[in-house]
C-alpha cells in the first residue's frame, strides 16, 4: 500500500496535507533543496493509494571521525496513516543507509521535549536521550538530543548519555 | 589562489582584514572607511574597489555601488599585470548579481578565461555564472573545456547536465542527445563511471532516446553495481523492460521486489499492468501533470485473448494470495488492496461481476475497516459501480458492521469509516432528503461523543480518531443552508466546528472549514485569523494560500493583505533568486540528475498563475491606499515606472502556459476553486456542482484577468496626466498636450474593451446609452468593477481629445463625466439600498460596495485632484486674476457638482455602516443563537449542537479527562456568535475609515475649488 521512492522537487507542492500538522515544520526552499542537492538518499518520501503522500523523512550525514553519522532532520506521517509503521519504516531505511552505505557510528535526531508520542516512538526504536539542549527550540521549549548507536560503533560510546544538559550554542552541527 | 603568500585580491590580508570583521558585523559605516584608507594606497586594486561596491550594495546604495563594480571590472580589463584571482571575481559576481547585472558578472570572468585559459578554478567560476543566467548552451561549452582539461567524470556529467537542459528547457533537439550519449560512450569505455548519480544520468539518456536495451545492458553489467539500494536498481529495471515490450521479464522484476516489499503499491500496479501487458501506467506517469496525479490508476482494457487474460488473472490472484498468507505481512494493507484491484480489472474487462468487487470491499472493509484510511483507500474501486450498485454496497457494509461483535476500539474505527464512505458512497448525500440528512447528521454527533469519551486520555498532541466526523457533520449542514437557504443551518456548522476545536485546538480541516465559513458571513478578520493559525509559511503559501487570497484582495483589510502580499512575493522572489545558486549545489556534489529536477522545478514556480496575480495586485493595492492623495500616488507610480513594467507583463502573458499549483483537494465541497463558489448560487442538485475543474479554462480566464489587471497601474498614470494637461490646455490657451499620452490611453482603452468583450466603439456606445437604457447593467453582469474602472479611463481620456462630446454641447464639459458620476452613484445606493441588514446573509454585496469605493471611485477622484491641482495658481506662475474662460469655467462647474455627488454618495455609505452599527451587540448574538435554537423537536437547525451540548454537560472531570472539561468550561455559543459579530464589525469599521479618508479628501477638493 505504500511506495517509499525519494523525494522530489515536486513533492513539496503535494505535502501540504501532510505539513499542515501542528508539529511538522515547514522551512524554507534553500533548506528543501540544499537536503536534495546534497543528501537525496535521506529524503524519502511514502505515497498511498491515489498517490497520496503520507509521510515522509528528511535527514544527512555529517561530522568527523566518530561523531560522522546520520542525522534525523524530519520524519512525519499524515494522521490517516499513523501506527502502522510508516515511521519505522522510514526511519529503518535512512538507519540502513547510514549504517551500510556511509558506514556511519550513529543516528541522531532532536525532539521537542514535549512531543510525547515522538519520543515514545524514538524509544521503541531504540533511541536514546543522549542529552537535553536548553530552549533549543526558537529559545522557548528544550529539545532532546536522541541517539541510537550503528554497528561501527561497536563499543555503542556514541550514545553514553551526558549528564548536564547543553545549550544550543554547545551544539556541533547545526 | 585567494590567499597565495598572505594575499588577498593581491592585497596583504592583513589590510583587509578589519574590512570583513566590519562587513561581518553589519559595520558598513566603518567598513566604509577602511576600505577609503585601502583605495588610497591601492587605488587601482580592482579588489578593493569590488569590496567597496560589496558594501555599498549592503548600505543600499545601489547605485554608487553600480559605478565603483564598474570600475572595477574597468581595471580588471585594462590592468594586464594584474592577478585575476577568483576572490575578486566571486566578490565582483556577488555585487553584480545582487544588482541584477549577472551579465556583467559573467563578461568578468570571460575575460578572465581567456587571458588563463588553463585556470579550472576560473572555469567554474564562468561554469557557475552561466548556471545563474540558464545559459545551457554556455554552460555546456564550458564544461566541455574542463573536461578536456583534466577530464574528470563530474565535469562531464556537468556537460550532459547542461545538454540535457538544452532539451528539457530550452530549445535543443532531440538529437542533441545522440551527442550526450557519445560523450559518456567514450569517457566509460576508458574510464567507468563512479557516481551513482553519473549512471542514472547515462540511463536516462538512454530511456529518453527509446534505447531500453542499452540501458538494460548497461545496468545489468559492472555499472550497476553503484546503484546501492537494491530495489532502486529493480524499479528501474522493471520500468525499461515494460517499455521495451518485454512484459514477461519485466513482470518477474516486479514480483520480486513485491516479495521483499509487499506492501509497494506501484511496484504492485506495474506488475499488474505487465501480466495484462497494459503499459498505461508507464506512460501515464510521464505525461501526467506531476503535481495533481490523478487519484485513479490508469489502464486499458487489456488486448489480450480471454484465455490469456484469465491465465494471467490467476497467476496474479494466485501471488496476491501468497503474500496474503506470509504471517509477516498479515497487517500490510497491500495484498489485500491487490486482490480488490485485480477484481476491478476483471470487471473492467466485463469478466467479473459487481458482486465479486463488492466482496472484495468488504473483506477489506473486516480487516482493515478500522482504520482512518480505510475510506481514501477504497475511494479509487467504487468509481467502477453505479449509483444503484453503490447503494448495495453501502447496505453490504451496514449489514456487516451490524453483525460487529468485535472489540469497541476497533468496532468504533469502523464506524467512523462506515460514515466516511457512506459520504462517498451517496456523492455526499445530495440526493436524500432534508431530514434523512439531518438524521445522519444526528447519529454522527453521537458518535463523535462516545470517541471524546474513549480517546479523553489521549495527548492533545496527537488527533483523534473521530474527528472527521465533525467535518462531515459541517458539510452536510452547509448543505442543508444551500437547500433551504436557513442560515441557522450555517451557524450550526460554525458553532459545531468551533466546539470541536475547544476540545482540541490542533484540527486543521475544521479550521479550514471555518475560514471559509466566516468569509461567507463577512467576518473575514476572524477567517484571517483562522488562516494564520495553519501557519501557512514557505512553499506552503504557493498551495494553500488560495484559502485567503481572493477574499481579502477585495476586502478593506489593507494591512493583513499587504502583508500576506509581501511575505508571498518575497518568498517567491528569494526563491526564485537562489534557485540557481542550489542548482549549482547539486552540480557540485555530484547530485546530477536533482540538476534538470530543480530548473523544471523553478520554472514551474515561475509561471505560477497565483504568482503572477500577486505580482499584479501587489501595486493596485498600494495604489489603493494612497489614492487620496494624489502626490503620494503619483510617488507610488514612479517607484512603479508608470506601470510600464506591468504593461509588458499584460503584452506576454498571452503567450505563456500557466501553472495552477494549487492544493484544491482541501478546499470545502461548495467552493472547489476561489472562482467558484455554489453558496452564492440557487441550490440545483448534485449534479450542478462537478468536483473536477478543467485547468484549461482557468487558464483562459486567469490569463484575461492577469492582462486586464496588468494595465491599471499605467491607466491610472496616464489619466492623472491626462487630466492635468486637459486643464493646461484651457488655462494656457496655446499650452501643448502631449499627443502620446493620448494615443497610448487611447490604445489602453482599446484593449480593454476588447478584454471585456469588445470594440471600443461599442464600449463607448453602451456607456454613452447608459442614462437611457437597460443595455449597461444587463452586459456589465459580473465585470462591474471593470466596466467602472473602465468608464473612469475614457472619461479622462476625453477630458480633452473631444472625440466624444455630444453635438449640442458645444465644447462644454465632457458628457462621459457626468455618466460616470451617475453610474458610480447608482452602484453604489442601489447597493447600499438593498442590502439587507439582517446579521447573517451573504456578504458578496458588500464586497462589490468596497470594490467600487476602493477602485473606479478611487481613480476618479485622483483624475479629479489632477485637474483641480492644474487649476489652482500654482506659486511661481500665477494666472492673471479673472482670466477664467468659459471652458475653464465649466470644467471647475462639472469638478465641483462631481465632488458634491462624491461627497454624498459616501455620506451615504458612511451612515448605512453607522445604522448596521447601531444595533446593540447582545441583541445581534440573541438573533445569531436564535437562528439555530430554535427547539422545535422535529427538525430544522439546531440538533446537532443539542446532541454535544447535552452530552458534554452530563459529564464531569472524571469521565471526559481533566483538560477537555476544562476546555469545555469556558466555552459558550454566544462567544462563538460573538465572534461573528465582531468579525464583521472590524471589516465594516476598516471600510469606514477608507471611506471617512476619502470624504476628507473631497473635503478638501472643495476648499481648494473655493479659491478658485
Ligand atoms: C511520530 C510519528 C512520526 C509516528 O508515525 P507512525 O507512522 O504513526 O509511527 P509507527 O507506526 O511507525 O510507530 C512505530 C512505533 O512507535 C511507537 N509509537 C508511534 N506513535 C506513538 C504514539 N502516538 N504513542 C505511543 N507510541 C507510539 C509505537 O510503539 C509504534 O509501534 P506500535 O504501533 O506497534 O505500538 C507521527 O505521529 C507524526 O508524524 N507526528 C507528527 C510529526 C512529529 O512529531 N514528528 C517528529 C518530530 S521530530
Amino acid at each position: 500500500m505504500t511506495t517509499i521512492r525519494r523525494f522530489c522537487c515536486n513533492d513539496l507542492l503535494r505535502f501540504a496535507y501532510v505539513n499542515l500538522d501542528h508539529l511538522t515544520e515547514t522551512f524554507n526552499m534553500s533548506f528543501y533543496m540544499t537536503y536534495l542537492a546534497r543528501w537525496p538518499d535521506y529524503f524519502h518520501v511514502a505515497e498511498g493509494p491515489g498517490n497520496q503522500i503520507m509521510g515522509y523523512i528528511m535527514g544527512k550525514v555529517e561530522g568527523q571521525g566518530e561523531s560522522w553519522h546520520g542525522h534525523v532532520t524530519a520524519v512525519t506521517v499524515a494522521p490517516e496513516y499513523r501506527r502502522q509503521q510508516l515511521a519505522k519504516k522510514l526511519m529503518n531505511l535512512l538507519e540502513d543507509i547510514s549504517d551500510k552505505i556511509d558506514k556511519a557510528y550513529f543516528v541522531d535526531l532532536f525532539v521537542r521535549a514535549s512531543n510525547a508520542p515522538a519520543i515514545k516512538m524514538y524509544e521503541k526504536l531504540g533511541y536514546v536521550i543522549y542529552r537535553r539542549v536548553l530552549r533549543y527550540y526558537s529559545g522557548e521549549e528544550d529539545g532532546l538530543d536522541m541517539r541510537k548507536a550503528l554497528s561501527r560503533d561497536t563499543e555503542k560510546s556514541s550514545i553514553i548519555p551526558l549528564k548536564r544538559p547543553i545549550t544550543p550554542d554547545e551544539l556541533e552541527y547545526d | 589562489m585567494a590567499s597565495k603568500f598572505g594575499l588577498a585580491g593581491g592585497i596583504p590580508e592583513r589590510r583587509v582584514r578589519p574590512i570583513w570583521d566590519a562587513i561581518d558585523s553589519r559595520q558598513f559605516k566603518n567598513a566604509l572607511k577602511h576600505v577609503s584608507t585601502l583605495l588610497a594606497k591601492h587605488p587601482n586594486s580592482p579588489y578593493a574597489h569590488a569590496l567597496k561596491a560589496l558594501i555599498l550594495e549592503r548600505m543600499c546604495k545601489l547605485d554608487e555601488a553600480f559605478s565603483v563594480c564598474l570600475n572595477a571590472k574597468e581595471l580588471l580589463f585594462t590592468n594586464d599585470s594584474l592577478l585575476m584571482d577568483d576572490l575578486t571575481l566571486s566578490t565582483l559576481q556577488i555585487v553584480f548579481q545582487r544588482l541584477d547585472h549577472l551579465d556583467l558578472a559573467a563578461s568578468c570572468y570571460e575575460h578572465a578565461c581567456s587571458k588563463f585559459p588553463n585556470n579550472l578554478e576560473l572555469m567554474m567560476g564562468l561554469f557557475n555564472c552561466y548556471v545563474r543566467e540558464y545559459s545551457f548552451v554556455k554552460q555546456q561549452q564550458t564544461a566541455i573545456k574542463m573536461y578536456k582539461l583534466v577530464g574528470e567524470e563530474r565535469f562531464l556529467l556537468w556537460a550532459v547536465c547542461s545538454i540535457q537542459l538544452q532539451v528539457f528547457c530550452g530549445n535543443g533537439g532531440e538529437k542533441l542527445l545522440l551527442l550526450a550519449e557519445g560523450l559518456l560512450k567514450k569517457h566509460v569505455a576508458s574510464h567507468g563511471l563512479h557516481e551513482p548519480d553519473a549512471l542514472i544520468v547515462y540511463l536516462s539518456i538512454l530511456e529518453q532516446q527509446a534505447k531500453f536495451g542499452d540501458a538494460l545492458e548497461i545496468l545489468s553489467g559492472n555499472l550497476g553495481s553503484l546503484l546501492m539500494i537494491e530495489v532502486d536498481k529493480l524499479r528501474i529495471q522493471g520500468r525499461l523492460l515494460s517499455r521495451a515490450g518485454d512484459h514477461a521479464a519485466a513482470a518477474a522484476i516486479f514480483k520480486k521486489i513485491l516479495e521483499t516489499c509487499p506492501d509497494d503499491w506501484m511496484s504492485f500496479l506495474h506488475y499488474l499492468g505487465c501480466l495484462l501487458e497494459d503499459d498505461s501506467l508507464c506512460c501515464a506517469e510521464a505525461v501526467k501533470d506531476p503535481v495533481h496525479p490523478s487519484k485513479f490508476i490508469s489502464c486499458k482494457v487489456s488486448h489480450l485473448t480471454d484465455e490469456e487474460f484469465d491465465g494471467q488473472v490467476s497467476n496474479a490472484l494466485d501471488f496476491v494470495q501468497k503474500l496474503q498468507a506470509d504471517p509477516v505481512n498479515n497487517s500490510l494493507r497491500g495484498p489485500y488492496l491487490a486482490a480488490i484491484e485485480v477484481e476491478r480489472r476483471k470487471h473492467l474487462r466485463g469478466k467479473g461481476n459487481d458482486d465479486s468487487l463488492m466482496d472484495a470491499i468488504v473483506q477489506y472493509f473486516c480487516r482493515f475497516g478500522h482504520l482512518s484510511c480505510f475510506t481514501s483507500d477504497v475511494e479509487m474501486f467504487i468509481e467502477v459501480f453505479n449509483p444503484v450498485k453503490k447503494i448495495e454496497l453501502l447496505e453490504k457494509l451496514k449489514e456487516y458492521s451490524d453483525s460487529l461483535t468485535t472489540l469497541p476500539v476497533k468496532n468504533l474505527g469502523q464506524t467512523f469509516s462506515f460514515f466516511k464512505i457512506q459520504q462517498l458512497l451517496m456523492g455526499d448525500m445530495f440526493e436524500s432528503s432534508a431530514s434523512e440528512l439531518e438524521v445522519c447528521c444526528a447519529q454522527m454527533a453521537e458518535i463523535y461523543c462516545k470517541s471524546v469519551a474513549f480517546s479523553k486520555d489521549l495527548d492533545p498532541q496527537e488527533s483523534m480518531q473521530g474527528e472527521e466526523l465533525l467535518s462531515i457533520i459541517c458539510n452536510l449542514l452547509v448543505q442543508l443552508f444551500w437547500r433551504t437557504k436557513n442560515v441557522g443551518y450555517l451557524v450550526e456548522a460554525v458553532i459545531v466546528l468551533e466546539f470541536g476545536l475547544a476540545i482540541r485546538r490542533h484540527v486543521w480541516q475544521y479550521k479550514i472549514l471555518l475560514l471559509h465559513m466566516y468569509s461567507y458571513f463577512g467576518a473575514l478578520s476572524v477567517a484571517y485569523e483562522w488562516y494564520k493559525s495553519l501557519d501557512v509559511k514557505n512553499i506552503l503559501m504557493e498551495t494553500l494560500s488560495h484559502h485567503i487570497y481572493p477574499q481579502m484582495l477585495v476586502s478593506p483589510l489593507w494591512t493583513e493583505l499587504d502583508s500576506l502580499l509581501k511575505d508571498y512575493l518575497k518568498f517567491m522572489d528569494d526563491y526564485l533568486r537562489e534557485s540557481a545558486d542550489l542548482t549549482f549545489h547539486a552540480y557540485r556534489h555530484r547530485n546530477y540528475s536533482k540538476v534538470i529536477e530543480f530548473v523544471q522545478f523553478k520554472e514551474q514556480l515561475q509561471r505560477s498563475s497565483q504568482y503572477l496575480v500577486a505580482r499584479v495586485e501587489a501595486p493596485i493595492l498600494q495604489l489603493k491606499q494612497n489614492s487620496d492623495n494624489i502626490e503620494e500616488e503619483q510617488g507610488v507610480l514612479e517607484s512603479l515606472k508608470c506601470g510600464i513594467d506591468f504593461l509588458e507583463l499584460s503584452n506576454e502573458i498571452g503567450s505563456k502556459s500557466l501553472t495552477f499549483l494549487e492544493d484544491l483537494q482541501s478546499r470545502p465541497w461548495w467552493t472547489p476553486t476561489s472562482e467558484k463558489n455554489f453558496l452564492l448560487e440557487p441550490f440545483e442538485g448534485i449534479s450542478f456542482c462537478p468536483r473536477r475543474i478543467s485547468t484549461n479554462e482557468r487558464e483562459t480566464s486567469c490569463k484575461r484577468m492577469i492582462e486586464k489587471r496588468s494595465l491599471v497601474p499605467r491607466m491610472i498614470y496616464l489619466s492623472i496626466q491626462r487630466a492635468s494637461a486637459s486643464v493646461k490646455e484651457i488655462v494656457e490657451v496655446n499650452g501643448s498636450v502631449s499627443p502620446n499620452i493620448c494615443s497610448e490611453l487611447k490604445l489602453l482603452l482599446e484593449r480593454y474593451a476588447q478584454l471585456l468583450g469588445f470594440s471600443l466603439c461599442e464600449a463607448i456606445d453602451m456607456i454613452m446609452d447608459f442614462p437611457s437604457g437597460e443595455r449597461f447593467s444587463e452586459v456589465v453582469g459580473p465585470n462591474l468593477i471593470d466596466w467602472l474602472n473602465f468608464t473612469v479611463f475614457l472619461n479622462a481620456w476625453n477630458l480633452t481629445s473631444h472625440e466624444l462630446v455630444q453635438p449640442d454641447e458645444k465644447e462644454s464639459t465632457p458628457h462621459t463625466w457626468s455618466i460616470l458620476d451617475s453610474l458610480l452613484e447608482k452602484y453604489i445606493l442601489e447597493k447600499v439600498k438593498s442590502m439587507e441588514s439582517e446579521i447573517c446573509s451573504s456578504w458578496s454585496d458588500v464586497q462589490l460596495l468596497i470594490q467600487i469605493v476602493t477602485e473606479p471611485l478611487a481613480w476618479h477622484g485622483l483624475v479629479i485632484q489632477s485637474c483641480l491641482r492644474s487649476c489652482l495658481p500654482s506659486g511661481k506662475k500665477k494666472k492673471k486674476s479673472g482670466s477664467m474662460d468659459h471652458s475653464s469655467y465649466s470644467l471647475v462647474h462639472t469638478i465641483t457638482n462631481s465632488v458634491q455627488h462624491l461627497s454624498s454618495i459616501i455620506e451615504e455609505i458612511l451612515r448605512w455602516i453607522r445604522e448596521r452599527e447601531n444595533t446593540p451587540e447582545d441583541k445581534n448574538v440573541e438573533y445569531i443563537i436564535s437562528s439555530f435554537n430554535n427547539n422545535e423537536q422535529d427538525g430544522g437547525p439546531g440538533q446537532m449542537f443539542r446532541i454535544l451540548e447535552s452530552f458534554f454537560s452530563a459529564k464531569d472531570g472524571a469521565e471526559l479527562g481533566d483538560r477537555i472539561s476544562q476546555s469545555l468550561e469556558s466555552w459558550s455559543p454566544a462567544d462563538v456568535a460573538r465572534k461573528i459579530m465582531t468579525g464583521k464589525h472590524k471589516v465594516l469599521m476598516e471600510f469606514s475609515k477608507i471611506c471617512e479618508s476619502k470624504l476628507k479628501s473631497l473635503r478638501s477638493m472643495k476648499q481648494q475649488i473655493a479659491q478658485l
